[in-house]
């Protein structure tokens, strides 16, 4: 008989690492809070650096996990382990016996109603990268009327200790450039400025993106933080930065600004994750054993990690990581 | 016929009280001599002004004799205090009081010189040379017992201080404990002597007393002598002006290290930051340890908490800014621009506003607070202008506490010319940073100048303003700019009870425990900030509340970081409930 493997969390982590433990010859389940697999990827319009559509790359995972038992709407509400392994008890009074367990629950966007100073919630025209992307896949969105002038923002909740979150979203860069070209595309008449500490293009192509930002594009690049949002009398948003490369304060109406927001914990999986004794890092995400040899690995045995459950990830970066937990998890039943 | 009441036991106590008495006078004139020739001026006018009379009069005997504020503050420190120190002072004034019934011992007589210098330690020992009446017997060992009280409470705080409800006690150096430990054994041996007249215990007794006075000018013990002073020139309404001079050396001397201050200070949440705190910051100074006073004056937030808890009213915050004053940092500022700004009367306004509203730099932050008053002036049809809506001019403390006083200036006069402009009758602040800038720099006769907590109450009370008295329970924070700066207690109070409930925080008013977010602080770190606030959320969650209010844009802000509950502006929640 299969033994089952229990993965928390339907997204690219979860649906990667089922597939894969499949082919492995092992029974993953997958449990789902949301009423869909697929996770944040799945409200995604395009992909960095090549623009590729992410419903191509969320397609061909759903039909690789096509024979994965799933469950859907569904959380897991506790956890115990035994000799036997886990039981799990899940939201619909279903329990789950299984071997190992892998946290593939991802991360949670941050709320951009927490950094005040940028009007969101309170000005009308600023909106949040994720709600851009949503535009971009749906076409639709009150607030994006035609704009003459466009802002985006970036690290939104990232590398700033007033919000408590000192580490780098990673993704967020390169997301506004692509998502800066894109609304060029729109809207070719439109300015389009970015306002950013460090632009960190680190993946294979991410740099020449940067560069046909500006060449092709003719977006604005400019080294500074966002300070302070305002709105005049005909509701457009007056913003305060400094361009520090030359060293001069700056002010801007803009007709919309995007925030670049930032990836934070996935804080739903607190009470099981305690439940598993697996301890969180200073920066709220999950502790894994070490970050180079036992990055799928937490200090408790048979519980395993995967994708930006750890720290802010990348699309390819999570693949990588839940084809190796499925590797890791192979082993691990093995040596039993 | 001259002849000396005279042992040889009595020789240390009278050197030591040479000494010290020596040292007073001395001490006396430089602190006078040292004070600017204005505030001397000043000073010598106090001392003959009725008010100020009458003001020393009561506080040297309600602050000096019974400890009127200890008692308030702490009721077994209060007579753990008056019970050694007025119990002393009792013991000296009956024993001179005798010297003028007691009946010398038979046959002798005393004159000139030889009774003057008898005098001088004849109530300190008398029992060796005399019989007292025995009402004087009793009054004697009375307050004599009633001192030995007091230091056995003194013993066990020093032991367990959490058992007369002091958690953090000040930590001393040799000099300290060693007059202290003299200070304790001075009694008990007094007491022995008195009963056994053994020779041994008079020596101890006046030894003890020759190192109390000895030391007592090198340690907190001073403060005994300085007090007085300290009081007259605080009620001749003085202010430091150099860190370790003229009237700031009487408040240092003053300083008795009791270390109320610690427990008080915000940033005792562990014992490395409880070193920040007031009592050691007037300890370096007494030290002349410059560097690390000039630490702890960088390091503190500038809250006021230690000042409000002090017995003595030292004003240690304004010393720390003349710490600060005094050091030339390097801050590259480019005041120019000043020069163009003026007040913008927006086009189609005929007349003056009545009411010009200063965001301030911190409120453009928090544009939800900007959004509230704007919302409040509209539903109270208030003829009112947003002073700072294109860019304002900063109010100028940062620029004060970085102990830039002449760059603020060109901030504070330009402000003021601006309001001026306006020519509005009324100036409203969200931030009482701003608040305590434009009250106490800015001349602004004939302008009344409120915290929007104050106008709003305002608004309400004069019906201007209709609210609704909603379900929600609140807690409200007193920012330290407002509370203990300026006393605005009750407003905000009133203001909340009229859109809901307001329950109440574990510490309050003058004892709100600062932020954490502070301006003032030039080297906290963030972690030691969040320690800060975390406590302080804490002290605010004491009831539960389901929101916490503040009304200051920089606590609002703090909080938010920390707090398990919504964190609203006093401006927002009356919004939510007209």
């Amino acid at each position: 008989m299969k033994e089952n493997i229990l993965i928390i969390g339907g997204g690219a982590a979860g649906m990667e690492a089922a597939t894969q433990l499949q082919k492995l010859g092992l029974n993953p389940i997958i449990v789902e809070k949301s009423e869909a697999l697929g996770g944040h990827i799945a409200q995604w319009d395009r992909l960095f650096p090549a623009f590729h559509p992410a419903k191509d790359v969320v397609d061909q995972m759903l039909e690789q996990v096509k024979d994965v038992k799933t469950y859907l709407n569904t959380e897991v509400t506790d956890i115990q382990k035994d000799n036997n392994g886990f039981h799990a008890v899940l939201s619909n009074n279903e329990t789950i016996d299984a071997k190992a367990v892998i946290l593939a629950t991802g991360f949670d966007i941050f709320k951009a109603e927490r950094k005040q100073e940028y009007g969101y919630g309170i000005y009308n025209n600023v909106m949040t990268s994720v709600e851009l992307e949503k535009f971009f896949r749906t076409g639709k969105d009150a607030r994006i009327n035609n704009p003459k002038k466009i802002g985006f923002v970036h690290c939104v909740g990232a590398r700033d200790v007033k919000v408590c979150n000192t580490y780098c979203s990673k993704v967020c860069c390169t997301t506004a450039l692509k998502q800066a070209c894109e609304i060029k595309e729109v809207f070719p008449e439109a300015e389009v400025y970015t306002f950013y500490m460090d632009l960190r293009m680190f993946g294979p192509g991410y740099e020449d993106l940067y560069l046909k930002t500006q060449k092709d594009f003719d977006v604005k690049c400019v080294r500074g933080r966002v300070c302070e949002v305002s709105e005049d009398m005909d509701g457009r948003l007056v913003i305060k930065a400094e361009d520090t490369l030359f060293g001069k304060p700056l002010k801007m109406t803009l007709d919309v600004l995007v925030l670049m927001c930032s990836m934070e914990k996935n804080k739903s999986i607190d009470a099981i994750q305690q439940k598993l004794g697996v301890a969180n890092n200073s920066d709220g995400f999950m502790q894994n054993k070490d970050m180079y040899l036992g990055m799928n690995d937490t200090k408790q045995d048979g519980v395993f990690v995967a994708g930006a459950c750890t720290a802010p990830k990348s699309l390819p970066d999570t693949v990588g990581e839940a084809r190796s937990v499925a590797v890791e998890v192979f082993n691990y039943i093995n040596n039993k | 016929m001259n002849q000396y009441i005279f042992h040889p036991f009595v020789l240390p106590f009278v050197l030591g009280m040479a000494f010290v008495l020596t040292y007073c006078v001395v001490g006396l004139f430089r602190v006078i001599c040292l004070l600017p020739k204005d505030d001397r001026k000043q000073f010598w006018r106090s001392l003959v002004t009725p008010k100020t009379a009458w003001a020393n009069i009561r506080d040297l005997f309600g602050d000096c004799l019974f400890h009127v504020k200890i008692w308030k503050r702490n009721p077994i420190l209060g007579y753990m205090h008056s019970a050694i120190a007025f119990g002393w002072f009792m013991i000296i004034v009956i024993g001179h009081v005798m010297l003028f019934t007691l009946k010398p011992l038979e046959g002798v007589e005393v004159e000139g010189f030889a009774r003057t210098f008898t005098n001088f330690y004849y109530p300190i020992f008398y029992k060796h040379f005399a019989t007292e009446t025995p009402v004087f017997a009793f009054l004697m060992d009375f307050f004599l017992l009633m001192i030995i009280s007091g230091i056995l409470i003194a013993v066990v705080k020093k032991i367990y201080s959490k058992i007369v409800g002091v958690k953090r006690v000040t930590k001393f150096g040799f000099a300290d404990n060693m007059v202290r430990f003299a200070l304790w054994t001075i009694f008990p041996f007094r007491l022995i002597a008195e009963k056994s007249n053994i020779m041994a215990f008079w020596w101890l007794y006046s030894i003890d007393l020759m190192i109390f006075m000895c030391l007592l000018p090198f340690t907190r013990y001073m403060h005994i002598p300085t007090e007085a002073l300290f009081i007259l020139l605080r009620h001749a309404g003085l202010k430091p002006r150099e860190p370790r001079k003229g009237y700031a050396l009487a408040q240092i001397y003053s300083c008795p290290s009791c270390g109320l201050c610690i427990d008080a200070c915000p940033m005792s949440v562990n014992d490395k930051m409880s070193g920040n705190t007031s009592a050691y910051f007037m300890k370096k100074l007494r030290n002349a340890d410059d560097k690390e006073a000039k630490r702890i004056a960088e390091t503190c937030m500038q809250c006021g908490k230690c000042v409000a808890v002090c017995p003595l009213s030292i004003e240690s915050c304004d010393i720390k800014m003349t710490q600060r004053e005094a050091t030339p940092y390097i801050i590259n500022s480019d005041h120019s621009y000043l020069e163009d700004r003026h007040f913008d009367r927006p086009q189609g306004a005929e007349k003056s506003p009545s009411v010009l509203y200063f965001a301030g730099c911190m409120t453009q932050l928090t544009p939800k607070i900007m959004r509230a008053m704007k919302q409040i002036m509209e539903a109270a049809g208030e003829n009112y202008e947003f002073m700072d809506k294109d860019g304002g001019i900063c109010c100028g403390r940062p620029m004060l506490l970085s102990g830039k006083t002449a760059e603020a200036q060109a901030m504070i006069a330009k402000n003021t010319e601006i309001i001026k402009q306006s020519r509005a009758k009324k100036l409203v602040l969200s931030c009482p940073i701003c608040y305590k800038v434009f009250k106490e720099e800015n001349h602004l006769e004939g302008i009344e100048i409120q915290h929007h907590t104050q106008y709003i109450d305002e608004l309400i009370k004069n019906g201007k303003l209709k609210v609704n008295k909603g379900e929600v329970n609140y807690v409200y924070h007193d920012p330290c700019e407002l509370g203990r700066a300026f006393g605005v207690y009750d407003e905000p109070r009133e203001v909340i009870e009229n859109v809901g409930n307001l329950k109440k925080a574990k510490s309050e008013k003058e004892l709100s425990i600062c932020c954490g977010g502070s301006l003032g602080s030039f080297n906290l770190t963030q972690q030691e900030r969040d320690e800060i606030t975390e406590n302080s959320v804490n002290d605010l969650m004491f009831n539960n509340p389901e929101q916490i209010v503040t009304a200051c844009p920089l606590c609002l802000k703090t909080f938010a970081r920390k707090s398990p509950v919504a964190v609203k502006d006093i401006a927002e929640v009356v919004v939510e409930n007209i």
